[in-house]
């Protein structure tokens, strides 16, 4: 590519677009059709729980209008309390899928709104894979963000939470976050209000979508102040800070949920904070240009002084007053990492809360985890302004997803771009044709300015993602002979896209095995024939639900099948996944954790009609009740101290296990009966035992029992879901005996009755022998 | 006021000698009487939370009949001789939970704390039947203790909180835990800031070393090591420095993908530092200018990455269940 300037380089320029666009529209493609597992597999179907929710919401908006959804009391949930939906919700995604399916229908495409909701997170995660490459063509060159965008498009810790049918926040939240964070970049660079505008545009998106827009507000305020630290203030930090923070708390405040949180919660006080040192400092900046120089240090001296001051009582005080909230639970266990445990056992008990080993890093980023450091050494080796961004991007996301395993969805992003950055030095290096020996003085402008040649090699990476093709290893075969050897070189390229092959492979191979089940239809494959089995059991027990109950019955489940009970059965439930009300979810458990008679005067104080419990025994599925009793006990026991006793569901030693051997408060409880009723008689094979549990490999320890407050109404294919109806009080009052035990028999009957009050009793009455006479005859 | 300090003192001056009194007493005496014991444990939780018992108190206070008071005992042995590494701990918990009890507004005169040193009264242990230390047992106003009185401490542990969740469960009496506020992270703090400081000031002409990349380079990418090799997980969970397996031999990796130890990090850690290294150097090695050290350079580089690379897919690959791939070796 010997190109004399004028006519190629506008050729190239072409050439680059065409490469830039291809490469874009490839990885989104790519992205899709990654996502795309569960459909194919299954069918167009909503997954999880909170899904649930956002696509009944999401339906309920396209068929009310979008003023009756804000104003929504939802009187199906939470009963008997209810819940007021518009002001407890973040709308972006309902508005996000309701205008799709708005434009759709104007222009006369009949699509269903489920539809639209089940392909919404693949759709996204295109965009963000453009918005990564905007961002990373800012921070460092177009070629990493090719790269960057390749590796987000297929990355297993952003798949995880946007395949088809996964309906949640986080599948658009992402592409907000990106996005901002490119706006707030591009603002930062040029100083431009019109950037810094749109940033807060976005961020308002990023708001009404996802309650982790207190990462954007937290980490903008952070770098602005590392900026000032390292001694890089300028205008157009001060222009567009301003700028983003004032449209963006504006912004911010029109969400219902969010409120007036932004200016009395302790979350959003560091923004606050920077805001008015920016100012202080500016103002002091202005000073120094208007006074002379003793005059001016003494100022400098007492303004920072008592700004400093004023600003730090001040937020003390009004957070002592009450006026500003201290930190919220979620948000501070995420500095005091035992905290949840000890005191906020619902947050402790979601899985997704817990810490992240080092296997799940492996697992969701695989090559780009051992990567990205790399990516943050040449940052900080050619630092500027925004690098310093990325930098302080990339080390508070990897502790946060230290924390919580659930936080690795806004690690991934940063670490994508890092490792383009990284991918993009690696390749400039060894994939260019060095035709003149001085090599190095021009590679030491090639880390800031793009090349051509790099867009070139992103190209081949791509490609590499989906078949493997090693053509351009082809092209600099021949050419090079300085430097570090052709041969040598390509060997090293070949190294590197094997690896990055194996990232591709690995991706698929673990969206295809990991994440893309839905959790609502469940598949096993039989070992004998190989052929795959598929369980409805839920959607079989809810649209059983839906048609044989009455319309207003009262469903009591845990708080897991809420937003499913409400979304597919259409009942009344008491808790759901939206998980505000504690107490309220520890009067469950506390009835689930009683004996039945106990649990039967909650029932009856709650109007429970019917009680749905999920049991994997027969299956061998461990996601079941049983297994997530502890937790139902631990929340009961935080509100109800003197009734329920964690210890008592132990046995002696400490075990919690459910055969013969276990605690008598376990086995009598109403979760053990309504699991195990008439599993004793059950014999799952020819030679084992009845009553085996094939999810604790046990056999129960309670085997026989009658339920006396309820009746069992309907039990899946699968015993997945058991349904109970609760009695209504004239139903079990008269005990209905079996005809062989409503005679008593007079065995050792002792009579009270006073000898002289019997009746016809003869004192000297012969005896008579049975079976004398006969005798006798003989 | 000088007059209610003097009162002052010579009450105690009083309560004093009583004691002295009757514990002189204590021995000719059989029994005392409820009221008399109920002010004598009193006086002493005047002067200590923690009432501390021998063999002889012990019958008098916590056996004996006539009682309307529960106490909850500590038995343990503190004597550095037995080597009882859990009993100082336990008894700073207990002491803990028992000024917190002094000094709070349910403090009555229904429920003491006192502890029994083995070396002071073996045969309270030998009474109880009691063969390790430390137990915590809680005496009922009425009646022997049953099971449930004895704190299960190998499942809940012997925090404060902990016995105060004992404490509550068995008597009814809530007591929230003050600590004494812990200083320690203060103080290390402010030693460290002054410390900087200090470092900062004696250099103050020489600062040039804030500037330099390659530290905080070095600073960011070891926290990031430390957090992708799960050291955080350790920090919550806490798992042990390695397994001893079936064999006899010694297992430094988790066999499942739940779990992690703590040399297995160590060793994730090292990986992923030498696989970063790798890519450094080859980075590197385009921009020297002299060609042989380039060449060295660059395939040192790809030696580290390639073959750390496959080493740390076969590590993951071990505790994957199932999963396909390796490379170079499995």
């Amino acid at each position: 590519m010997n190109h004399s300037p004028g006519l190629v380089s506008r050729r190239s320029v072409g050439y680059k677009s065409l490469i830039t666009f291809t490469v874009l529209l490839i990885a989104w493609l790519a992205g899709f059709s990654s996502r795309l597992f569960a459909v194919i597999r299954f069918e167009s179907i909503i997954h999880e729980f909170d899904p649930w929710f956002n696509y009944r919401a999401t339906g309920y908006m396209v068929q009310h209008g979008f003023y009756k959804f804000l104003n929504w009391f939802d009187e199906r949930a939470w009963y008997p309390l209810g819940r007021i939906v518009g002001g407890t919700v973040y709308p972006g995604l309902m508005i996000t899928s309701g205008c799709i399916h708005y434009i759709l229908h104007t222009l006369n495409i009949p699509i269903h709104i489920r539809d639209i909701c089940v392909f919404l997170a693949p759709i996204f995660s295109g965009l963000t894979s453009i918005s990564t490459y905007l961002l990373t063509s800012e921070l460092w060159s177009r070629g990493a963000g090719l790269f960057a965008a390749s590796f987000i498009a297929i990355v297993p810790g952003y798949i995880s939470r946007s395949v088809a049918g996964s309906y949640d926040n986080e599948g658009i939240a992402i592409f907000a976050l990106q996005f901002t964070y490119f706006l707030w970049v591009r603002s930062l660079k040029t100083g431009s209000v019109f950037w810094s505008a749109g940033a807060a545009l976005s961020y308002f998106y990023m708001v009404s979508a996802w309650g982790g827009y207190v990462f954007i507000t937290n980490l903008i305020p952070l770098h602005v102040f590392v900026l000032l630290l390292m001694g890089r203030y300028s205008e157009r930090i001060l222009t567009s800070y301003s700028t983003f923070y004032i449209l963006g708390l504006l912004l911010s405040m029109q969400i219902p949920f969010v409120g007036f949180q932004p200016i009395r919660t302790s979350e959003h006080m560091a923004a606050l904070g920077i805001f008015v040192l920016l100012l202080i400092i500016a103002v002091l900046r202005h000073l120094q240009s208007v006074l002379s120089r003793s005059e001016y240090r003494k100022i400098y001296l007492f303004g920072v002084i008592a700004a400093a001051v004023i600003v730090f009582t001040g937020v003390v005080i009004l957070t002592v007053l009450g006026v500003i909230a201290p930190w919220s639970g979620r948000f501070y266990s995420l500095w005091d990492t035992g905290y949840a445990k000890i005191h906020i056992p619902i947050i402790a008990s979601v899985s997704e809360h817990q810490p992240t080993t080092w296997f799940s890093f492996f697992f969701d980023l695989h090559i780009l985890a051992c990567s990205f450091p790399v990516g943050i050494w040449y940052c900080i080796k050619n630092v500027n302004d925004e690098r310093v961004f990325v930098i302080l991007y990339a080390i508070s996301a990897v502790y946060f997803a230290g924390v919580m395993v659930r936080l690795m969805l806004t690690l991934t992003p940063v670490v994508c771009i890092l490792a383009g950055i990284a991918f993009s030095n690696l390749f400039e290096v060894f994939l260019k044709e060095d035709n003149n020996s001085n090599t190095f003085a021009h590679k030491t402008i090639s880390y800031v300015e793009d090349h051509d040649d790099n867009s070139m090699e992103k190209k081949n990476l791509y490609d590499k993602a989906g078949k493997v093709k090693f053509r351009p290893k082809h092209d600099t075969l021949h050419e090079t002979r300085s430097g570090i050897g052709s041969n040598l070189k390509s060997v090293i390229i070949l190294a590197i896209l094997m690896i990055l092959m194996m990232f591709a492979v690995h991706c698929t191979w673990v969206t295809s095995n990991a994440y893309s089940s839905p959790s609502i239809v469940l598949a096993f494959h039989n070992n004998q024939d190989g052929s795959r089995n598929i369980l409805d059991d839920f959607r079989e027990a809810y649209y059983w639900l839906s048609q044989n109950t009455d319309d207003n019955a009262r469903i009591m489940s845990w708080w897991d099948y809420g937003y499913q009970i409400a979304g597919m059965a259409n009942r009344t439930t008491l808790v759901d996944n939206n998980t505000w009300n504690n107490s309220h979810i520890a009067l469950v458990g506390k009835a689930m954790s009683s004996t039945e008679e106990k649990s039967y005067e909650i029932m009856t104080s709650l109007d429970v009609d019917y009680v749905l419990v999920i049991f994997g025994g027969v299956i061998g599925y461990s996601g079941d009740d049983i297994n997530k009793f502890l937790w139902m006990v631990r929340i009961a026991e935080g509100e109800h101290p003197k009734d329920i006793k964690e210890s008592d569901y132990f046995t002696d030693r400490g075990e919690f296990r459910i055969d013969s051997e276990g605690a008598p408060a376990l086995l009598n409880c109403l979760m053990y009966k309504l699991s195990y009723y008439r599993f004793g008689e059950l014999k799952l094979d020819y030679r084992g035992p009845a009553g085996y549990d094939r999810t604790r490999n046990a056999i129960i320890g309670n085997k026989d029992f009658e339920l006396t407050y309820l009746e069992e109404a309907y039990t899946t294919e699968h015993w997945l879901v058991r349904i109970y109806r609760v009695k209504k009080p004239n139903e079990f009052n008269r005990p209905s005996l079996k005809l062989s035990e409503r005679i008593l028999t007079p065995t050792n009957y002792i009579t009270k009755k006073n000898p002289k009050r019997r009746k016809g009793y003869i004192r000297s009455r012969p005896t008579v022998i049975k079976g004398k006479r006969t005798k006798k005859l003989q | 006021m000088n007059v209610l300090r003097r009162t002052v003192l010579l009450g105690l001056l009083v309560l004093a000698g009583f004691l002295v009194f009757t514990a002189a007493q204590g021995k000719q005496k059989t029994g005392l009487s409820l009221s008399e014991k109920v002010r004598n444990l009193h006086d002493m939780n005047m002067k200590k939370a923690l009432l501390r018992f021998n063999g002889q108190k012990f019958r008098e206070y916590v056996k004996n009949a006539p009682r309307n008071y529960s106490v909850v005992v500590m038995l343990t042995a503190l004597a550095p001789s037995r080597q009882c590494q859990i009993c100082r701990h336990a008894h700073d918990e207990f002491t803990i939970v028992a000024n917190s009890y002094r000094y709070s507004p349910t403090y009555s005169n229904k429920l003491f704390f006192a502890m029994v040193d083995f070396d002071e009264g073996s045969d309270v242990f030998q009474t109880l039947r009691i063969n390790t230390a430390p137990v915590f047992m809680h005496f009922p106003a009425k009646g022997k203790p049953k099971g449930p009185d004895t704190m299960d401490i190998h499942r809940v542990g012997f925090a404060a909180e902990a016995i105060a969740k004992f404490v509550h469960e068995r008597t009814d009496v809530q007591i929230r835990i003050f600590r004494p506020p812990n200083y320690s992270g203060t103080v290390a703090m402010i030693t460290l800031v002054a410390l900087v400081g200090g470092f900062l000031y004696i250099r103050r002409n020489n600062l040039e070393f804030l500037y330099n990349k390659q530290i905080w380079g070095a600073v960011a990418l070891f926290f990031c090591f430390a957090m992708i090799s799960g050291q955080m997980w350790n920090h919550i969970r806490g798992p042990p420095l390695v397994h001893k397996s079936k064999n006899g031999g010694v297992a430094y990796i988790h066999g499942s993908s739940q779990g992690q130890l703590v040399v297995e990090t160590y060793i994730i850690m090292f990986l992923n530092a030498m696989i970063v290294l790798g890519m450094v150097l080859l980075t590197e090695s385009g921009t020297q200018s002299d060609q042989k050290r380039g060449r060295i350079m660059a395939i040192a580089g790809l030696l580290l990455v390639v073959v750390f690379f496959s080493f740390l897919l076969s590590v993951f690959r071990s505790k994957a269940q199932g999963y396909p791939y390796s490379f170079l070796f499995k």
